[in-house]
């Protein structure tokens, strides 16, 4: 074995957790400063398998090799002592301290039993400087974006001397920009040596950063490929483990009358002056960086946030909106960003969230819950949308991110005066067979007529859905793009159209 | 629609005695048979007529354990409940002494009890980002501040026209207590409005996930303040027979109850994290401790080492469901190696 090829290697490695092979005989290799992408399906091992190489999971067959010499974790700070760090897509950071003191979490330098303030603040400054970061070790973690945030992580990684960096999904809460922020890091480090594993769902993060990717699917190594030298459609393939012939299945409607129409909605501090409309049979999607108030607007529609001021017609009549259950009553549904704090309750089963927002309606005489009517209706909901459960008592918490997303589409659905649909960033955090089945869904809703809104920042599936693109800066709509016309270019000029110095005058 | 791969998801759920013995209500119902043996081999006069007979004076706080429940189940919690009996209690005694007749004297009683619950109801919902420990914790010690305006120096306050309450301590029949039919009556009420309801599942989504109860329509400000309502209104009906029993009311009246209460409700696996157990578990678990409490008293062990035992029985059962817990996960490892 040459141990100047490989810095890690890991082999026929077996992970048994109760009841389930959660890794069977993997494999890997990474090189020497290279930037490694993993790729696979939710629940492909991908995190158990991360867990297994910083510790967090002791494996119970296969061999790890450090440069060369075997090794056995037998505990995460084994592994970081060994030079091997993790960050999560969101930072398990303690919030109420500062960014020194998350850094040096867990090693802080301590001279005579005291810890050495100053010298920590100093070397704190000198990773941050190294990474570029425009905040400073004393700001308070909390007050920090999500990217920042895993700035600091970073530099905790750095701070260890790691050799081998994982970054577990950085980009699935960053917006674009931020994006290409956590880019340059990653290369610049990859140019100073450190290795990185590199997990992602976006093919972007993929193509621009990685040489190699390796595919794990339920459990298994799938195969390790040359990025360059491998076709998206053959690496979805790969992760699937069936062809997707057509990822965004748009199809010909035609489109109806105006069913929906927001008049100057304002939210002092989120949005001004938002007017937008939706036809039926149409999909129209909401664009801009995340903070531009797309997911805020679309709150205040649904009655979570109250408006200043503005007016919100449905089919022509004014809606008088205070609270969720009168948007509901009128025919809006929304899907909610956030999954497992928004959309479900976890610990319960799929068929009571599904018919939660119904309960009233099916119950006998409004008042006693009517089981039998609920169980019949959860499960044809249910199956329609093809999820992937034993039975509706399955507790939520035990789907996989897809399809939790599923159940979230089968609890909309079930409310059958729906009129228009609210879709928050629908394939956030979800594998792409999953997508592709979340994509079809949202064809066939527009072509029974519904009005459909997609707020999304993935740019590939606003332009692959959308027969019309808002696109959000600051608070206010920068401009309305027809499918012919929305380009990635416009609509990131769009977004980014006014300076960050507008943003105050923007929204007061 | 979609749905090509014509998969099917079950929908019946076959409950089997052994899934019902393995859920805490059926621990319960076992604990609550060797309890009654448990005080039969320590009591020579552990019979049920005696039981009968000795239970009212305990069966006022099963009142509070119904509504106590609800709270619970919204993840919230109200330590005010001692307070308002206190307070409602004291009002009896001072509405009857006045003269009113008894409608008037029981209607002051709730009413009262109905107006302390409706206060902690629209504090608490009207400041969500405060704990309700904390809103309550305050009213606690309004309450009783009013009740000991009342009372004034002396401390305590008689029924003076006992005849007039007479009613409610009686025994229907010569055998049956009224305040048993009447918490019977009660408990059924509550039981089949927490589980079988849209409110009581309100409830529970809201104790389980406030934001995702909110995002599906859930109108958890009301849901919230009703609850703290019946928790006042049945805390008023814990005051009015408590009086009934003892002909007055002082300073010290109830104090404690809450506690006690919530410790029920908890025995009974209703967590206090919200979104769990349920109310015939917590009637079972209110049950045990009082019956324990009946025979340990007969068998003359001193009330201050009751309190000791039932406490450790309390953390005991606690326990048990992590421990349980822990149980099943090494058999589980065992099984996948």
């Amino acid at each position: 074995m040459s141990d100047s090829e490989y810095i890690l290697e890991l082999k026929d490695v077996t992970k048994i957790f109760p009841g389930v092979k959660a890794l069977n005989k993997v494999r890997f290799q990474l090189k020497r400063g290279e930037v490694h992408a993993l790729m696979g399906e939710n629940g492909a091992g991908k995190s158990t398998f991360i867990k297994v190489i910083t510790g967090v999971h002791a494996a119970e067959e296969g061999h790890m090799y450090l440069e060369g010499k075997e090794v056995h974790f037998r505990g995460p700070k084994d592994a970081l002592d060994a030079g091997i760090a993790a960050v999560y897509q969101h930072p398990t950071t303690y919030p109420t301290l500062s960014v020194a003191e998350n850094i040096f979490m867990g090693h802080e330098i301590i001279r005579g039993g005291m810890i050495q303030w100053k010298e920590m603040n100093a070397k704190a400054q000198e990773l941050l400087d190294r990474l570029h970061a425009n905040f400073k070790p004393s700001d308070e973690i909390g007050a920090l974006s999500v990217a920042q945030q895993q700035m600091t992580e970073i530099a905790k990684a750095l701070s260890t001397n790691a050799k081998i960096i994982i970054l577990d999904e950085p980009t699935a809460s960053l917006t674009s920009n931020e994006s290409e922020e956590l880019y340059k890091i990653v290369e610049q480090l990859r140019d100073e040596g450190v290795s990185i594993i590199f997990i992602s769902h976006r093919f972007e993060d993929m193509y621009r950063l990685a040489s190699r990717v390796t595919v794990f699917r339920d459990s298994q190594y799938i195969g390790t490929y040359d990025v360059d030298k491998i076709t998206n459609a053959d690496l979805i393939k790969a992760m699937v483990g069936r062809e997707i012939s057509d990822m965004y299945p748009k199809p010909e409607v035609n489109i109806g009358e105006e069913i929906f129409r927001i008049e100057n909605m304002s939210r002092t501090g989120f949005f001004k002056d938002v007017s937008m409309n939706v036809r039926a049979g149409e999909i129209v999607g909401i664009t801009g960086l995340v903070g531009a108030g797309r997911t805020e607007v679309m709150e205040s529609v649904c009655g979570i946030t109250k408006p200043d001021s503005g007016r919100v017609f449905l089919e022509g009549k004014q809606l008088n909106v205070k609270k969720p259950e009168d948007s509901m009553k009128a025919g809006i549904v929304l899907l909610p960003e956030n999954r497992s704090t928004e959309g479900l309750i976890l610990s319960w089963g799929l068929g009571r969230n599904v018919t939660l927002p119904i309960q009233k309606k099916l119950a006998k005489g409004g008042i006693f819950n009517d089981l039998k009517k609920e169980n019949a209706l959860s499960k044809k909901f249910l199956e329609e949308v093809d999820t992937k459960a034993v039975t509706i008592f399955d507790p939520a918490s035990s789907l996989s991110g897809g399809n939790q997303q599923k159940v979230v589409v089968a609890k909309a659905l079930a409310q059958d005066n729906m009129k228009l649909v609210i879709m928050d960033e629908p394939t956030k955090g979800v594998d792409v067979g999953a997508k592709a089945e979340i994509y079809a869904i949202m064809g066939e809703l527009a072509k029974k007529g519904f009005g459909i809104i997609m707020i999304s920042s993935e740019m590939p599936e606003i332009l692959g859905m959308s027969d019309r693109v808002y696109v959000m800066c600051n608070g206010k709509v920068t401009g309305c793009l027809n499918r012919s016309e929305a380009t990635q270019e416009r609509i990131l000029k769009l977004s980014m159209e006014q300076g960050k110095s507008d943003r105050k005058e923007a929204v007061q | 629609m979609a749905g090509k791969s014509g998969r099917s998801i079950k929908a019946e759920e076959k409950l089997t005695a052994k899934k019902l013995l393995f859920t805490w209500e059926g621990a319960l119902i076992l604990l609550f048979i060797a309890v009654n043996i448990f005080n039969m081999s320590i009591s020579q006069s552990y019979t049920f007529a005696n039981v009968l007979r000795e239970m009212p004076k305990f069966l006022a706080e099963m009142f509070m354990v119904l509504p106590m429940a609800y709270i619970l189940v919204l993840g919230d919690i109200d330590i005010s409940v001692g307070s308002i009996v206190c307070l409602t209690g004291t009002l009896t005694c001072y509405i009857s002494n006045a003269g009113a007749p008894f409608p008037v004297v029981i209607l002051g009683c709730l009413g009262a009890g109905l107006l302390c619950g409706a206060f902690n109801g629209f504090v608490t919902t009207s400041f969500p980002e405060l704990p309700s420990m904390i809103t309550t914790l305050g009213s606690q010690i309004i309450f009783r501040g009013i009740a000991e305006i009342y009372l004034g120096g002396g401390g305590s306050v008689s029924y003076t026209n006992t005849k007039q309450i007479m009613p409610l301590s009686t025994k229907l029949g010569k055998t049956v207590p009224v305040i048993i039919l009447v918490v019977i009556l009660a408990a059924v009420i509550f039981t089949v409005i927490l589980q079988r309801t849209t409110f009581g599942r309100s409830l529970y989504a809201i104790g389980s996930n406030k934001v995702s109860a909110f995002y599906a329509g859930v109108d958890v400000k009301r849901c919230r303040f009703i609850a703290y309502v019946l928790m006042g209104f049945m805390a008023g009906m814990c005051g009015l027979f408590l009086t009934a029993y003892t002909y007055g009311a002082n300073t010290t009246t109830g104090q404690g109850f809450e506690m006690e209460v919530i410790a029920m409700c908890v025995f009974g696996g209703i967590a206090s994290t919200g979104g769990k157990g349920t109310l015939v578990g917590g009637i079972i678990a209110g049950l045990i401790i009082t019956l324990l409490r009946i025979a340990l008293g007969q068998a003359n062990v001193n009330s201050q080492m009751i309190l000791v035992i039932v406490g450790a029985l309390l953390i005991i059962a606690v326990l048990i469901p992590g421990i349980k817990g822990r149980i099943d996960e090494m058999r589980k490892l065992k099984a996948a190696a």
